[in-house]
């Protein structure tokens, strides 16, 4: 292993293309773009298979994910109080997994996970979180919204407000630390011998899918929280 | 004997990115482990929750996780840009 060419490992390059002044990561975008196609392709297969009778595994998998959020929901905050969230959780949920598992796919540096690129996950931390501030002031009213800072005290509102700007940046600066950790990982291995590289990069590349699997969990799940704490103001927050 | 500018830069963001590291892999550490012992706890009074326990143990460990990445993201961010 040559010591100088870690050094020459580069980090966060993508090639671009500039439009307008603005600098778009034209690998982000395809990528991206491939994570959607699949899932799409995955909803319309079990669209095909949709059967009353003994569900076929693409059904299974669906419902499975679709009952477990349904259940998080019911859990949090009530199935009544914002039905919306269930569709928004299983798109977030099956996008980031999606999108963190093509980094499984060995493409020479074409085809990188989309949420490798903190471009990718601001975006969907911001969509998540504004959705949240809106749809709070939409559902309490701007009175209650702004009353929400000063409970359960005054006091606390520095700490609260410092929370809620804080959300946007954990939520999307820990599914980025994640999966840009391993991008940094495979970029390493790959400097090992090739006689050796087969093992650090089956481990590496299993347990890299297992962490995908479960930050977009987490993505998933604290939607839903975040979501339950705006909207449980009804029952004497 | 003088010291470019650009080494010292270099030398504070190799420092700087080598702290946050460390001190995120010593609380990611401590986190799991109570998460880990808590789990073993629960499992060892009632081994038929080991089910639900696992999957929040696994959600503990993500959030815990997340504080190291952060780090993580922010050493990359001294060293690979900043210097």
């Amino acid at each position: 292993m040559n010591i100088e060419a870690i050094g020459k490992i580069e980090v966060g390059n993508h090639t671009t293309a500039t439009f307008g002044g603005w600098t778009f990561n034209l690998d982000t975008i395809w990528s991206s773009l491939a994570a959607a196609v699949v899932i799409l392709l995955l909803g319309l297969w079990m669209r095909r298979k949709l059967t009353s009778g003994v569900p076929s595994g693409i059904q299974l998998t669906w419902e499975s994910a679709v009952s477990t959020i349904e259940n998080q929901v019911e859990q949090s905050m009530g199935l009544r109080t914002a039905p919306f969230v269930v569709p928004l959780a299983v798109a977030l949920f099956f996008f980031i997994l999606i999108a963190n598992w093509i980094e499984i796919i060995p493409t020479h540096e074409k085809f990188v996970a989309p949420t490798s690129d903190a471009n990718t996950t601001y975006a969907l931390a911001i969509l998540v979180i504004v959705l949240m501030h809106i749809v709070s002031v939409r559902r309490n009213g701007p009175g209650n919204y702004v009353k929400h800072y000063f409970r359960p005290s005054p006091i606390l509102f520095p700490i609260n407000l410092i929370e809620e700007l804080v959300k946007p940046f954990t939520l999307a600066l820990r599914l980025f630390g994640n999966i840009f950790s391993g991008t940094i990982l495979i970029a390493l291995i790959g400097l090992f011998p090739y006689w050796l590289l087969w093992a650090p990069t089956a481990l590496w590349k299993s347990f890299d899918m297992f962490i995908g699997l479960i930050q977009a969990f987490i993505f998933a799940l604290l939607t839903i929280l975040y979501f339950s704490f705006q909207l449980q103001t009804e029952e004497g927050h | 004997m003088a010291v470019s500018d650009h080494a010292v830069t270099l030398a504070g963001a190799f420092i700087g990115g080598g702290l946050a590291l460390g001190g995120g892999a010593v609380g990611a550490g401590i986190g799991d482990g109570m998460a880990g012992s808590a789990t073993i706890a629960g499992v060892a009074r009632q081994p038929e929750a080991q089910g639900r326990l696992f999957s929040i143990f696994f959600l503990t460990v993500g959030l815990v996780e997340a504080m190291y990445f952060i780090n993580l993201a922010f050493m990359a961010l001294f060293v690979f840009v900043l210097a």
